[in-house]
């Protein structure tokens, strides 16, 4: 059961002339699902792909605690990050493509995991990947088909499988459900809720639907073009927004929660 | 009954800021109001008088504009939500206070016994009680057991009111904070409610209810604070009170 608190400060990002994110901060506390919301050009992705460590910021600090250790992500290089990438932080995209191979199999792509971690024991590699597997409910009759052939629900499955075949710490989560049809996307979040509230792992929910951050969150953050524009309980934020941006995006979405 | 009250409110103010139209719209305009252990204080009056802001304020779904919100914990703390950041609100939800309101929507997607039994867990309460007691929560509200494995959606409001207040009451907070429990519900549930939020009250439960209905008042509160335009009207018991808000 991971033990961990996560303490931005100062995070910053350009690519070239265009801002990415600019002084974003938040905590969430060890076990907690915290939200970030935003729309497009937000700048909610650029802060995930930073805490993935798939982007070096231009400034910030990102406090991972563990139990009595706790290091600063955005200080550890090379193999070490990887490493990090491997059991500690695990992020589920978008695009399934960008997280899985989808020329080799489901199965494969999480076995790879489990041996990056230093998994070698044929079995038992096996067996994990197959409850792994089971509890995302990816039929074990797939296991071996290549990933190619998979659905974007399914896909998404797998992510999930793999994210969390390690235990990591904390769970990054871009947009897990968006582009997904309904009933699919609604498979998907109750799987990932379900997945939370039974791990207690630390984890962060990027989106710009409020149904995703209602479902999933107790506490948010709302990003617009690169900053923080509000930040609070998440129930409090759909129900009491005090920022003029904020209150725009509950009322748009108020039809649908 | 102790002396320290459980919940002390005291000038609290609430204002909704209301961007697209660049306006602000008072809901509370001071309000001072204590709760002890083992007291129902009830809020009546008229539609849109802030009873519910009121209620929401204290759980913090709003942001109060000013005033202070004491809460004496069940360790013997004082805290003012008012002011307590969002981690410490999240905290005091756990432990302290409960809160039923018609508004609520269960948890989609997941059956009765298992959201009543996720509130559980939530609680603090170990997986493998979590569905005894869940069970025995929509026993004391009278829910049909061949109702427990679907989903709150597909049920009546009134049943999904059951299935809140189960949620709600499971295990008694130190502060329950009820808006309009019994709305939904006819009379023959109405009563199972009652004994429900009385039996709460007689285990030092500290209640604060949103009622419409006077003939409920009479029956559970020991206080009616009727708020009108924001602020305190009149206060005292129900019988009294009552009458002299009627006339």
């Amino acid at each position: 059961m991971a033990d961990c608190a996560l303490q931005v400060t100062g995070l910053s990002k350009r690519f070239g002339r265009v801002l990415g994110c600019a002084d974003v901060g938040f905590e969430a506390a060890a076990g907690e699902a915290l939200g970030i919301i935003g729309e497009s050009g937000s700048g909610k992705t650029t802060v995930l792909r930073c805490l993935a460590g798939d982007v070096a910021p231009d400034a910030g600090r990102a406090l991972l605690r563990r139990g009595t250790e706790a290091f600063d992500l955005f200080t550890v290089d090379g193999p070490e990050r990887r490493a990090l990438r491997v059991a500690t932080v695990s992020i589920v995209y978008q695009n399934p493509a960008d997280g899985l191979n989808l020329r080799i199999s489901a199965g494969g792509n999480v076995a790879e995991r489990l041996i990056a971690a230093g998994w070698r024991n044929f079995g038992k590699i096996r067996a994990r990947v197959s409850e792994l597997l089971a509890r995302v409910d990816v039929p074990l009759d797939r296991m071996d088909d290549p990933a190619g052939a998979f659905s974007g629900g399914m896909l998404q499955r797998v992510q999930l499988a793999k994210a969390v075949a390690n235990n990591p710490a904390l769970l990054l989560l871009d947009e897990p459900t968006t582009g997904l049809d309904a009933a699919i996307a609604a498979g998907v979040l109750d799987l990932i809720r379900d997945l939370l509230e039974e791990s207690g792992i630390t984890a962060l929910v990027v989106s710009h639907d409020m149904t995703v951050i209602s479902m999933l969150t107790s506490r948010a953050v709302v990003l617009r073009a690169g900053r923080m524009v509000e930040a609070g309980l998440t129930d409090q934020l759909m129900e009491d927004p005090q920022d003029a941006y904020s209150q725009q995006l509950v009322a748009a979405a108020r039809g649908a929660l | 009954m102790t002396a320290e009250p459980v919940l002390a409110i005291r000038g609290l103010r609430k204002q909704f800021v209301i961007h697209a139209i660049g306006r602000q719209v008072p809901a509370l305009r001071g309000v001072d109001l204590t709760v002890g252990a083992g007291e129902h204080v009830a809020l009546m009056g008229p539609s849109g008088a802030g009873k519910s802001t009121l209620l929401k304020c204290v759980w913090r779904s709003c942001l109060p504009s000013a005033g202070e919100i004491w809460l004496r914990r069940r360790d013997g703390g004082l805290v003012d939500l008012a002011a307590a950041d969002d981690p410490a609100v999240i905290e005091i939800r756990r432990h302290d206070i409960a809160y039923v309101s018609q508004f609520l929507r269960p948890d989609c997607r997941r059956s009765v016994l298992e959201v009543v039994g996720r509130a559980a867990i939530r609680r603090g309460l170990e997986p493998a009680g979590a569905a005894a007691t869940a069970a025995a929560a929509l026993r004391r509200v009278r829910l049909e057991e061949e109702l427990w494995a679907t989903q709150p959606a597909v049920l009546s409001g009134g049943e999904q009111q059951r299935v809140n207040l189960a949620a709600g009451t499971l295990c008694p907070p130190r502060l329950l904070l009820l808006d309009e429990p019994v709305a939904a519900l006819d009379s023959g549930h109405r009563e199972t409610v009652f004994e429900l939020i009385a039996g709460l009250r007689e285990t030092g439960v500290a209640v604060l209810s949103v009622f419409h209905d006077a003939e409920a008042v009479r029956a559970l509160a020991d206080r009616v604070v009727i708020v009108r335009d924001g602020r305190v009207a009149a206060e005292g018991p129900p019988d009294g009170t009552l009458d002299r808000a009627a006339a």
